[in-house]
Parts: C-alpha cells; sequence; structure tokens
C-alpha cells in the first residue's frame, strides 16, 4: 500500500470528488495559484480551471456565504479556511444559514457543503493563530464534525464530507499535514460516525480525535513500557454525530477511561463525553473519568510556555496512573 | 547605507542611484502646494530622524532574517520595501498624544514611537522581559501608545475607531492611526471600521498601504482597479494618495491628515502605494519570486525607500559623512539591541507555570516568572 502524507491524502480526496461529481468545486483564500497556504490544493487549478478552485479576496464571512448559497441551488461546495482561527467572522455564516436553514424551510433546503482547514495550535503561532474550535461547531445542531488524525481516514472521511447531504466542519491540523500513513490506491470512504480503535487494550480507554490520537498513542507506549498499562485508543474520527457505542463498548471493557482533547477544558469535547459515561457506563467505571485538555488560557509564543500549555503524552500517563491507582 | 548580499533583495545589492526618479522624488511632493510648504518647513534634524526611522527599520528586519537563516527564531514578517510608508507617517503624528495600530508590515512603527529594538526582537523570542511576557511575538507598548498588533485581519480596525471615540470622549486631542493592507481591504471588517469613523466623526487615520500583494494574490486580482485612491469618495470623507516608498511624501500627505483631523473634520483614508520586496514571510520568499512577475520587482527595487532619500539628503546639502555617521549610530543601536535579546534568552526565560497566569484582570506580572539563570 502506498505511503503518502495527510496533506496529500486530502489532495486525492479532492481531485476524486471533482472527477467523480461535476457540482463539486472549493473556494477560498489562496487555494488557486499559490495552491492552498498549506499546499492541499496543488495541481487542483490546473486540473479543474478557475471555475472550479476559485480564489477568494480575503473574505472569510462573505465566501462561507457564497459557497451556502451555491449549495442551495444545487452545488456541492468545498470551503477552505486558510486557518479555522480566520473563520470566526464566518462563523455567523455557518451557524446562522448551514445549520439551521434545512430545519427552518420545513426540510427544502439542504445544505450540502465542507468547510474545511487546519485548527488547534502548531508551533509557536500564538493565541490569535493556535485555537481548537472543535466544541463550538460540535455544539450546534445541524452541524457535523469530523476531525481525522491520519492520511487514511483524512481521505475516508473527506470524501463522505463531500457526499454527504448536511453541512459538515471538517477540522484538519498545520502539524497534521506532513504525517504519513498508509493510504489505499483505489476507491473508498470512510463513515462519518465511526469511531475507530486505533490500539486494543484492557487496562483504560484513551479517548481522543485529531492531533491528540498521536498524544495518546504516545502515553500507550509509555505505559505499556513503563507500568505494564494495555491502553486502548478509541480515535472519534468524527466528533459529531458521536460513536457513542464504540466509546462505551470499550469502557465497559476496560472499566477506566481519559479523555484527551486539544481545545480549553471548560465545555469541551471531554465535557460532552463524560456525561454520555456517566449515563451508560456507570456501573463499569472503576475510577473517575479524566480529562487531558489544553491549559485554560490562551496557547502562548514561547516554546516552553506553548508546550507547558498543550496536552501532552506526560500528562496523559498521569492520569492514567492517578486512576490506575498507581501514584 | 551598505547593502547586505546575504539578505538584501538582489535589487538593493546592486542598488544604484537614477537622476531621473531622484528628480521624480522631489516632484511628487514638490508639485502639491501644501505638501511642499510642509517639507520646506522640515529643518535638518528631523529629516534626518526620518532617515534614522528607515534605517533602523531596515537593520531590524536585516537581523530578523539573520536570526531565521541561524535558525535563531524559525520565520519572521518583514516590511521590506515599504519602510517609508510606515516611518513617514509615524513621524508626522504627535507622538506623545496619538496612538498607532500597526500590522506585520509596520514594525517599525513600534521603534519610531520609542519602543527599543531590543523590545521587538525579544518579542520574535519571546523572552519574558519581552513587552508581551513572551506570550506573543508581534509586541506593542500601551505606554508608548502601540497597540499590540490583532493578526487576525480587518478586527484591528473597528478597535482603532473605539481608540479615537476614546479619546473625544476623554477630551483628549489624540489621533488613532491605522494601516490596511491592500488584501485586507476586502474584509468586512475594515469596512465596518471605515463606516463607524465616517457616522461617529473621528479622528482616525487609515493608511491603505498598498504593497501590491496579499499573501500570494497580486491587487489587481482581488481589486481590479489595482489602488485605492477613491475609496474615500465611497465613504464621503477626505482622502488622498501618496508614494509609499518616498518618506518625504509619506510624511507630509500624513501630516495634512493629522491637520484635517485636529480641525475635528473627521477621518482621512489615505493611499500609499509600495511594494513588497520579499515574501510574505521569510519562508515563501522564493515563492515571491516565482509568482510575481520579475519586472514588478526591478521596476520597485529601483525605487528602493532608503536609496532615494539618502539621494535627496545629498542633494539637500547633507555631506557624506554625516549620512555615514548616522549609519553608524544606527549600526551600533541595532547590534546593541540584538546582544540584549540574544541575552534575554537565557536570563529571561519565561518559567513554565507562568503560562497559566494573566488570563484575568487581576494579573500583575512580577520578576517570579522569569526563570533567571545566574
Ligand atoms: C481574517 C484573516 N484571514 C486570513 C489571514 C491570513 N493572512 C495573513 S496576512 C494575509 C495577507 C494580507 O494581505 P494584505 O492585507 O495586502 O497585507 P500584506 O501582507 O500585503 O502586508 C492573509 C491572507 C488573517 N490573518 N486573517
Ligand atoms: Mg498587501
Amino acid at each position: 500500500m502506498p505511503t503518502i502524507t495527510y496533506r496529500d491524502a486530502l489532495n486525492q480526496a479532492l481531485k476524486e470528488e471533482m472527477e467523480r461529481d461535476a457540482n463539486v468545486f472549493l473556494m477560498g483564500e489562496e487555494v488557486g495559484v499559490y495552491q492552498g497556504a498549506y499546499k492541499v490544493s496543488r495541481g487542483l487549478l490546473d486540473a479543474f480551471g478557475e471555475d472550479r478552485v476559485v480564489d477568494t479576496p480575503i473574505t472569510e464571512l462573505g465566501f462561507a456565504g457564497v459557497g451556502i448559497g451555491a449549495a442551495m441551488v444545487g452545488l456541492r461546495p468545498v470551503i477552505e479556511f486558510m486557518t479555522w482561527n480566520f473563520a470566526l467572522l464566518a462563523i455567523d455564516q455557518i451557524v446562522n444559514s448551514a445549520a439551521k436553514m434545512l430545519y427552518m424551510s420545513g426540510g427544502q433546503i439542504p445544505i450540502p457543503i465542507v468547510f474545511r482547514g487546519p485548527g488547534g495550535a502548531a508551533l509557536q503561532l500564538a493565541a490569535q493563530h493556535s485555537q481548537a474550535f472543535d466544541s463550538w461547531y460540535a455544539h450546534v445542531p445541524g452541524l457535523k464534525v469530523v476531525a481525522p488524525a491520519t492520511p487514511y481516514d483524512a481521505k475516508g472521511l473527506l470524501k463522505s464530507a463531500i457526499r454527504d447531504e448536511n453541512p459538515v466542519v471538517f477540522l484538519e491540523g498545520e502539524m497534521m499535514y506532513n504525517a504519513k500513513g498508509e493510504v489505499p490506491e483505489g476507491e473508498y470512504t470512510v463513515p462519518l460516525g465511526e469511531a475507530d480503535v486505533k490500539l486494543e487494550g484492557s487496562d483504560v480507554t484513551l479517548v481522543c480525535h485529531a492531533k491528540t490520537v498521536t498524544v495518546a498513542q504516545r502515553a500507550a507506549q509509555q505505559l505499556a513500557e513503563e507500568c505494564g498499562i494495555a491502553a486502548e485508543i478509541v480515535d472519534l474520527r468524527t466528533i459529531r454525530p458521536l460513536d457513542t457505542d464504540a466509546i462505551i463498548r470499550s469502557v465497559a471493557k476496560t472499566n477506566r477511561c481519559v479523555v484527551v482533547e486539544e481545545g480549553w477544558p471548560f465545555c469541551g469535547i471531554g465535557a460532552q463525553i463524560v456525561d454520555y459515561i456517566q449515563l451508560y457506563a456507570f456501573d463499569h467505571l472503576d475510577a473517575p473519568v479524566l480529562r487531558v485538555t489544553q491549559a485554560d488560557v490562551p496557547i502562548p509564543y514561547n516554546k516552553r510556555l506553548e508546550k507547558a500549555a498543550k496536552p501532552s503524552p506526560e500528562r496523559v500517563v498521569e492520569a492514567v496512573k492517578q486512576i490506575t491507582y498507581l501514584d | 547605507m551598505k547593502r547586505f548580499p546575504a539578505y538584501d533583495p538582489p535589487e538593493y545589492v546592486d542598488w544604484q542611484p537614477d537622476a531621473e526618479l531622484s528628480a521624480e522624488f522631489v516632484d511628487t511632493w514638490y508639485r502639491d502646494p501644501e505638501r511642499r510648504s510642509i517639507v520646506e518647513q522640515l529643518n535638518r534634524e528631523p529629516k534626518l530622524d526620518l532617515y534614522r526611522g528607515l534605517l533602523r527599520t531596515r537593520l531590524h528586519d536585516i537581523t530578523l532574517k539573520r536570526w531565521v537563516r541561524h535558525g535563531i527564531i524559525s520565520k519572521a514578517w518583514l516590511g521590506t520595501g515599504e519602510e517609508a510608508a510606515t516611518v513617514g507617517p509615524v513621524h508626522a503624528l504627535n507622538r506623545r498624544l496619538d496612538i498607532v495600530a500597526p500590522m506585520i508590515r509596520n514594525a517599525g512603527a513600534c521603534c519610531e514611537m520609542g519602543m527599543p529594538v531590543a523590545d521587538m526582537l525579544r518579542g520574535y523570542l519571546g523572552t519574558y522581559d519581552s513587552p508581551s511576557r513572551g506570550r506573543d511575538g508581534h509586541v506593542g507598548d500601551l505606554d508608548r501608545r502601540v497597540l499590540q498588533p490583532i493578526s487576525n485581519i480587518g478586527i484591528m480596525p473597528p478597535v482603532t475607531v473605539g481608540i479615537a471615540l476614546g479619546f473625544r470622549l476623554r477630551g483628549e486631542d489624540g489621533i488613532a492611526l491605522t494601516w490596511v493592507g491592500d488584501g485586507s481591504m476586502k474584509h468586512g471588517g475594515t469596512h465596518e471600521a471605515l463606516g463607524l469613523a465616517v457616522a461617529q466623526h473621528l479622528s482616525v487615520i487609515f493608511i491603505i498601504q498598498n504593497n501590491q500583494i496579499a499573501l500570494g494574490t497580486p491587487v489587481t486580482v482581488h481589486h481590479p482597479p489595482g489602488t485605492f485612491e477613491s475609496v474615500h469618495q465611497a465613504y464621503g470623507v477626505a482622502g488622498w494618495s501618496f508614494d509609499g516608498n518616498n518618506v518625504l511624501d509619506a510624511y507630509a500627505a500624513t501630516k495634512l491628515a493629522v491637520r484635517h483631523c485636529l480641525s475635528e473634520a473627521g477621518p482621512v483614508v489615505l493611499a500609499g502605494e509600495t511594494f513588497r520586496m520579499g515574501g510574505h514571510a521569510t519562508h515563501d520568499e522564493q515563492e515571491a519570486r516565482e509568482l510575481i512577475p520579475p519586472e514588478l520587482f526591478t521596476h520597485w527595487g529601483a525605487r528602493d525607500p532608503i536609496g532615494l532619500y539618502e539621494e535627496y539628503l545629498k542633494g539637500d546639502g547633507v555631506g557624506p559623512h554625516v549620512l555615514e555617521r548616522i549609519e553608524s549610530e544606527i549600526v551600533q543601536e541595532v547590534e546593541d539591541a540584538e546582544r540584549e535579546a540574544l541575552s534575554s534568552r537565557e536570563a529571561s526565560r519565561p518559567a513554565p507555570e507562568s503560562a497559566l497566569e494573566g488570563v484575568y484582570a487581576s494579573y500583575s506580572p512580577s520578576d517570579e516568572g522569569s526563570e533567571r539563570v545566574p
């Protein structure tokens, strides 16, 4: 199986879907001539022309809305945000037009659209450029929220997102674009709403998504080597709809759980997951469910400060030790 | 000035004076009686101060470029070629009363408002003794009347208008000045700011800094007219253009805007034409060379704001030894700043726990946030 980057996996998904369906088009800042701020759209302008790879002025609120209008009349836009940090104004369109229109129109107006781009922290981009908005979008009924961790999932999920009849918020990561992984040749999709067990284990469940999958993997390795603890890693892949069955199945097996996420703790994704676990797996728990998140501060610029503020494998290991009473 | 083959754009390394461009440099403001009188009222010392500002700004950027090359920092956003559009306007302000809100291309504004170069460099290094305590790489200093940049485009212009509103409500004479890139002129936030400043009749100077490109998008792609000289008309306010590579024209045009504001006549929209002589940041310089037609680099490279101004000063009777002395003073200032900032890397490392402080207003930074290595 070929090994390719997360970036190329997304690029393949876009290319294949644009070839498959003439209604699919890509729009955003610098997606055409510049081939994307992170080069995800490399080669697409040459392959599909200016009508289907549309460069926009710096107008996030505007082109999010333009995409929604185009979706209303039968197109399937993929809107790229240079990063999700720049989409805060566009959230008005995403929440008020994209998420609600189907419901408010009594089912008349579906909005099949994908909003995608990198979110969360990279390296030293500081507070205004390092924000994980996963929970903000997941809060909104009418939106689906997807956050792949591997090239395989990125490609398969983006294809499903483009084919979905609903608005999908698709969260990538600057630091993940160069990550490599096996991606089969030929057609496949990964369904929205299905978590994936990235590592089987019997002692503790680590629930994670996107960048924190790597954090959980490093922690799992350390736990196995240093403490003989076998962690099971449940990668959510889709945050909404959430695969609660997969989480509950795993917790029923391990009886312990740590939820790892990139965002802030307050009202985070983990808070929702803990709620489901106490509701559906209360009797299976041998210890409280702990959460590892970024510190409850804007992400600082200095390397050491940034590192201190981000969720880390060490903090996951610490949390696991706490609930396995190894401390 | 001494050129830096390893860091300067090639057009600057080979820069030669051109009599026609030198004549044009003068003619640009001379043919406008108001601007001409402003320039003619400038004494020798403020003229040399403008020169100091241009040099300081260029050398600050060259230091950052060298740091990127040596791996001290990973990336820097520079204003190479656009110095005059930053330095001229700042010198036209009352720096004790007015407040500036610079964007990434306007780092020079911080120093010209009085922030030490060392503080700017410490910002990039993220040391605890930087103005942001290591929390941000682009710094401001409100005591020196510099707003810390808000990097999300379109967000800072309304804030700048708010500063002007504050001046009025407090009965102060200050003017708020911000720069808006050609790309940023397309953002809704920018237009809301213009509308608000007009509706409230506030003392705001917006400088549209048209450096012909927004990241990788040429100005004519996102704004077909290619210039912004009539934007002010759409808002029914005063506005005029200036040559963004001509520090005297930039100074004079802004001075007129200051007078306009001080007569309580409302905001002014200035449009300065200039050119980004490099990449969006240090990481895509090569790409910019591939993307932007070489003629543009040749055209604007010949109009190096520093070279042009040096020629003007010489023609104005400033001896070469004076320019050399000033240059060596500024070189010294920036070298000292670099040394100071680099020493902060060890002497003032933020303690990891300090990341958790200061989210709410009870914060007062103390030396305890720094780990001092003896
Ligand atoms: C809302 C928003 N969208 C996108 C960006 C990313 N971005 C940073 S600078 C820039 C280009 C700005 O161009 P211009 O306004 O012409 O200023 P210049 O960089 O040329 O000085 C872009 C797209 C951003 N910072 N904020
Ligand atoms: Mg520009």
